[in-house]
Formats: structure tokens, sequence, C-alpha cells
């Protein structure tokens, strides 16, 4: 039965990238495919970003595995490892690898503009988490890798940054960054180029944004220009690396008929960017339930009960995929996960439920064979 | 019933000049900035409730067309807005410059694009600029009066990156008039007659502790308490008689059972350590829209008064 089926954990996909909104259990479904990798017997690496405390401590993943992969305590043929990204510790250890010298070094991390970077610089930070996917997906150790993706709503960011970083080396922006703005006085050098416009520029940033910060700035990219070509190559192969045909992506998103803009944006994106998107799973879809008979009504607006409720819900939801599937290609594989009365977060829990994605996924091949 | 003590958090918060509502991704920030929204603007006070998010569901929910970013009336007395940070910002340029052509020199520039999206804690002081400056009646011509700015904080990072944006900018620029924006927006921040703090989490394991890290990260980063904790989209409370036993209605039972009973358990923990007034919404079986948000005002309205 099963090798007729798309196999997410066949091991053709050495790298598995799930992505989708905040809140809709990509951790999770994240950390229950890299069970069940195990489980069929490959030595598998989990890289989350934000765990729960609980799948934290099934996982038994601390602060440690911020610094480095961590086993975890799972009896299979296969060897489980997890890990947390933390985009400040890779940036920190990247200039730490990249700097030619210590000056250059030390330039760079005590560079104020540097230390206050919690923003994003053009999705540095971002890239930061494809780096580290990167420096293990190049060792080797591992024949299944699957990345949990950054809580955000935009979490294209992430996919697109290893392609901004590469635009903004390209760009000319960092030349210019790169040049000396100020003189030996700390004067605006192209104030004096650009005459009585040029004096008004330098008043201007002067009384908006303050020399202190653009000199903070200005020192930042010089202390980091060194380091950009090594950037700039690694930023190429990790692109290669994402858009790679092995590579595959999840999809996860959640029920009810306002998510879909959501999803169908996100799936033509990846779509048209050229990137491998497998299934789309609608992650804790309320079950429908056909209650037969009278059920007791709450009358009360303001107090639904659960029959109420959850009826509702089912319907809803029901509606929510009906619509999805209407709006997607019949190629694009599209399974539905049922909201369980609790969230999976011991390693048999998280085994069920990558065995339950698994079979929906051949449920839903069967389906389309059967139809088409 | 003088007392601050007992004094309806609605009440509470019509005294605020800005009210920000935080919390986790997908925990319904806007249905819940919506509903304080048309509460504060039914007790009289002239309200803008500010969106960060392109998608404008705010503007779905309360029946409103896409505003392109302009400010709205939605109902008597409350106004929706869209906001772009990014055209805030460029905007105070343009505002400092005067001249059309410097401005272009300016925003088009490589350095100043790098600038507006690299600059820590910019685009969030944008953010909180815009509102600062609705509330002392700097808007612009045909900007109407405002006395209560709600912001819908962005989902992305904590709500705190938000908050304590103008600190950081206070430290990172340190002249100007960015820097001297950051010095009052930092002081309203930290005042809580002025600025009202209201976190929004889901009686699940991972929006209470974000919620709960929340209130940390403010200890230490803003050195104040949140106003108001609202905990949405519970379960109704289980039926107390065993459940029925035919097949589909004991499934419907047991799910309804578990997921409250994980409520419950959240809701506990939520308790141990958060002792301030707290509001309990119930998950609805409403679509989004205005008949929604009726609701949920009632159930808000009931809630408080306990």
């Amino acid at each position: 039965m099963k090798g007729e089926c798309m196999d997410l954990i066949s091991g053709r996909n050495p790298l598995i990238i799930v992505v989708g909104s905040g809140g809709v259990g990509k951790t999770t479904l994240a950390a229950s495919l890299g069970v069940l990798s195990a489980r069929e017997g490959r030595d598998t690496l989990v890289m989350t970003f934000d765990p729960s405390m609980r799948l934290k401590q099934t996982l038994g993943v601390g602060e440690e595995a911020r610094l480095r992969e961590v086993p975890v305590a799972l009896d299979a043929p296969g060897e489980l490892h997890a890990s947390l990204l933390d985009a400040k510790l890779t940036f920190d250890r990247l200039i730490e690898r990249y700097a030619p010298d210590e000056e250059s070094r030390r330039r760079v991390l005590e560079n104020r503009f540097y230390q206050h970077l919690s923003g994003t610089l053009g999705g540095i930070l971002e890239y930061m988490a494809v780096e580290r996917l990167f420096e293990v997906a190049g060792d080797g150790r591992y024949g299944q890798v699957v990345l949990d993706t950054p809580p955000t709503r935009q979490a294209l960011d992430f996919l697109e940054a290893p392609k901004r970083i590469i635009g903004f080396l390209d760009s000319g922006a960092l030349r210019v960054a790169l040049k000396p703005w100020f003189d030996e006085e700390g004067r605006l050098k192209a104030a004096s180029r650009w005459g009585v416009l040029g004096r008004r520029a330098e008043r201007f940033l002067d009384e908006v944004v303050g020399m202190d910060l653009l000199r903070d700035m200005a020192e930042f990219f010089q202390a980091f220009g060194p380091l950009f070509e090594g950037f700039r190559q690694r930023a190429l192969e990790v692109e290669e690396l994402l858009r790679s045909k092995q590579t595959l992506f999840v999809l996860v998103t959640g029920p009810g008929e306002e998510r879909i803009p959501d999803t169908l944006f996100f799936a033509r994106h990846l779509e048209e960017a050229g990137y491998n998107l497998g299934p789309i799973v609608v992650n804790r879809v309320h079950p429908r339930f056909l209650v037969g008979g009278e059920t007791p009504s709450s009358q009360d607006p303001l107090h639904p009960n659960g029959w109420e409720l959850l009826t509702w819900a089912g319907e809803r939801d029901r509606r929510g995929l009906v619509e999805l599937a209407k709006l997607l290609s019949r190629e694009q594989p599209l399974v539905d996960l049922p909201l369980m009365p609790d969230e999976p977060t011991d390693l048999p829990s998280l085994e069920a439920l990558g065995r339950q994605l698994d079979s929906r996924l051949c449920e839903w091949e069967r389906y389309v064979s059967r139809t088409s | 019933m003088e007392g601050n003590r007992l004094m309806n958090p609605i009440e509470q918060l019509a005294r605020r000049q800005l009210v920000v509502v935080t919390g986790k991704g997908g925990v319904g920030k806007t249905v819940v900035s919506a509903t304080i929204g048309r509460a504060l603007a039914a007790a009289g006070r002239r309200t803008l409730i500010v969106e960060v998010d392109p998608r404008e569901n705010l503007h779905q929910m309360m029946g409103t067309p896409p505003s392109g970013g302009d400010i709205l009336e939605a109902e008597p007395r409350l106004w929706v807005q869209n906001l772009k940070p990014r055209q805030v910002l460029d905007q105070v340029v343009r505002d400092q410059l005067r001249l059309e052509l410097l401005a272009r020199r300016v925003l088009d520039s490589l350095i100043y694009q790098q600038f507006a999206t690299g600059a820590p804690g910019l685009k969030e002081l944008a953010i909180l600029g815009h509102a600062y400056r609705l509330l002392h009646g700097l808007g612009g011509p045909g900007a109407p009066e405002i006395q209560t700015v709600i912001l819908d904080a962005p989902a992305t990072g904590h709500g705190v990156a938000l908050l304590s944006a103008p600190a950081l900018v206070t430290d990172v620029i340190t002249n100007g008039p960015f820097s001297r924006m950051a010095g009052d927006l930092a002081t309203l921040i930290a005042d809580s007659e002025r600025c009202g703090i209201v976190v929004v989490t889901q009686a699940e394991e991972m929006p209470v502790e974000e919620a709960l890290e929340l209130r940390t990260a403010l200890r230490d980063r803003v050195r104040r308490e949140p106003e108001l904790l609202v905990v949405n989209g519970l379960y109704p409370p289980a039926p107390p008689e065993p459940p029925p036993s035919t097949g589909a209605e004991n499934e419907l039972v047991s799910l309804w059972r578990r997921r409250r009973k994980l409520n419950d358990r959240e809701l506990a923990r939520l308790k141990e350590s958060w002792t301030g007034p707290r509001i309990e919404l119930p998950q609805l079986p409403l679509d989004r829209g205005l008949p929604l948000l009726s609701t949920l005002g009632r159930c808000f309205a009931e809630s408080a008064r306990r």
C-alpha cells in the first residue's frame, strides 16, 4: 500500500521546510515529521524556532540547543536531534567565521548599530536561520532535516532573505554604504558636493536622525565590508539549496474561510518563486458532528453551549476546506488534520500525528487517482 | 464604588490617550481592539483604532471599505485607520525637508532606504509617533479630533518591541526631532495614567506562555505592568453530567470537555501569576463581522462586571 502513495518521509526530500502563518501548529508538525523520520531509520534533525515549553521538554532541548544539535531520547532505528534557531547568535558566529582578522571581528561586534540590530536589516536576521540550516545540511550527518520557519506572518521574508542579501550586495548599496561618508572632521562628505542642497541635507540628517546614528551605521558597514564576499557566496549556495527540487515545502494553515486568502497567497507565491511546494495541510479542523435528534439549546447568544459551538465550527471549517479546494489546482495535494482533544506534545502522540498526516496524504492520492 | 479598584475596565481605558493591544498572532487582537474601540465610543470617547497589517482585517470586520491608509469614520465617535509605517516615515522626511526635489533625493537614496528598513526601532517609532501626532491635534487638515488611540499592534515579534522602541531610539539617536519625539513617547508609555496596555491571549499553552513572557519583558524593558488581560476564545463550560451514549454526541462532548479542560488548566496557570483585571471572552458561533462584535461587546461588559 505504502509504495503507491506519496510518502513525505521517504528520504527523497532530505530537506523539508514547514511554512505558514503563526499559531497554526507548524512546530508541532515539524517535530512529528522528525519523529516519524527517525522511526523510519533515518538520522534526523528538527530545527525549530520557538517550541512550546512542553514540546521543548518532550524533545529534551534546553538553552544548549541554541548552540548545538541536541539528541532526543527516542528509541528508534534512526537518531533524532533537535536544535533551536537563534538569529543573533548565528550572526555573531558568522562574523567570527568570516572576519579576516581579530580587529575586524571586534569592530563589528562592538558596533553600537550592530548591537541594536533588533529589527531586520534587509532581512539579515531571517537570513541567519537559513545560514544555520546550511551549516548542518552541509555536514552530511543527517539523512533528513526538518526545518520549522519563524513565527511571523510574513514567513516569506525568510525565504527571500538570501535573495535580498545578494540583491543588496550587488545593488551598489553596499559600495555606497562602504564609502567613507564622513571626512576627518566627522562632516558628511557628500554635503559639500551637493552645494546648497547638500548643506541643507546635512542639516536635515543631523536634525532628524542625528549624525551619531549615521556615523554608527557607516562604521558598521565599513567594519562589515571585509566579510561580505564570503557572505555573498554563502547566500548564493543557500538560495540554491532552497530552490532545489529535492527540497520540499509543506504549507500549514488553519481552518476557516478567513484563512483562505493567506493560504492562497502563500501557495501561489511559493510556486511562482519556483519552490517545490508539497502538500498544504489544514491543521486543527473541527470535526463535523452529525448529531442526531434534539440537542439542548442554550437559548442565550452570550453563552452558547458546546453542541451549538462545535456543530457550527465543524460546518464553518468544512466550508473553508471546500472553498480552498475549489481555488487550488487539482494536482495540489490538500489534506486536513482534525483538532485533537489534547495537543500532541509527547513522543508517541507526535508520531501518531505524523502517521495521520501520511495516511491522509495517501487517501488524497487515492481519491485523486480514482476521480481523474 | 468610586475607588480605582472597583472601576470597570472600560471606564479605566476611557481615561487613557493611548491603548496598545498586544499578544501572539492569531489570538484575536483585532477583534478585541474593535470590541474595546466600540465600547469606548459608546461611552462617549472619540476613538481611533489603528491597525498595522496590510490585510486590513479591521476594515472587513467593521464593514468599512478598504481605506488605503485614510482615517475612516466607522460609527459615531469611532474611526479606523490602516497604517503603513514606511509611509509615515516618508511623510516625516517630506515634512522636514519641505522641498519636494530634496525630499525625493533623500527618499530615493539607498542609504535612506537601508536606514528606513534597518534602523532599530524606527518603524515602531513611526507607528507610535503617528498616534502621538493625532492625539496632539497634529494630524493635519481634516483629521478628526481624537481622544483615545487604540493601537492594534503588529503580530510580528513581541509587542514589547513596539513598546520599548522609544526608549531604544533615544539610546541610538541622541539628538533631533526623532529623538525628542521618542523621548516624549517613552514618557507616555511609562505613564499608566495616560497609556493602557492590553494583553490578549487564548487559554492555550503557547499564547499563555507568550503572554507571561510579555509581562516579564514589559517589567524589564518598559518598567510597567499591563493594564488588562483579555482571555479570548474560551470553549463553553462542559456539562456536569456524563455524556449521553450515542456515538457522534459522545465524540462531540468529549472534544468539548477536553478542550475546555485545557482552557481551565491554562486559565489556572494565568490566575496563579496574573493578579490584575482579567476579561474572559467565549468562542461564539458567529462569523467575523458586526454581529460578532456586538455580541462580543456584551460578553465583554458582562465579564467586566464580575
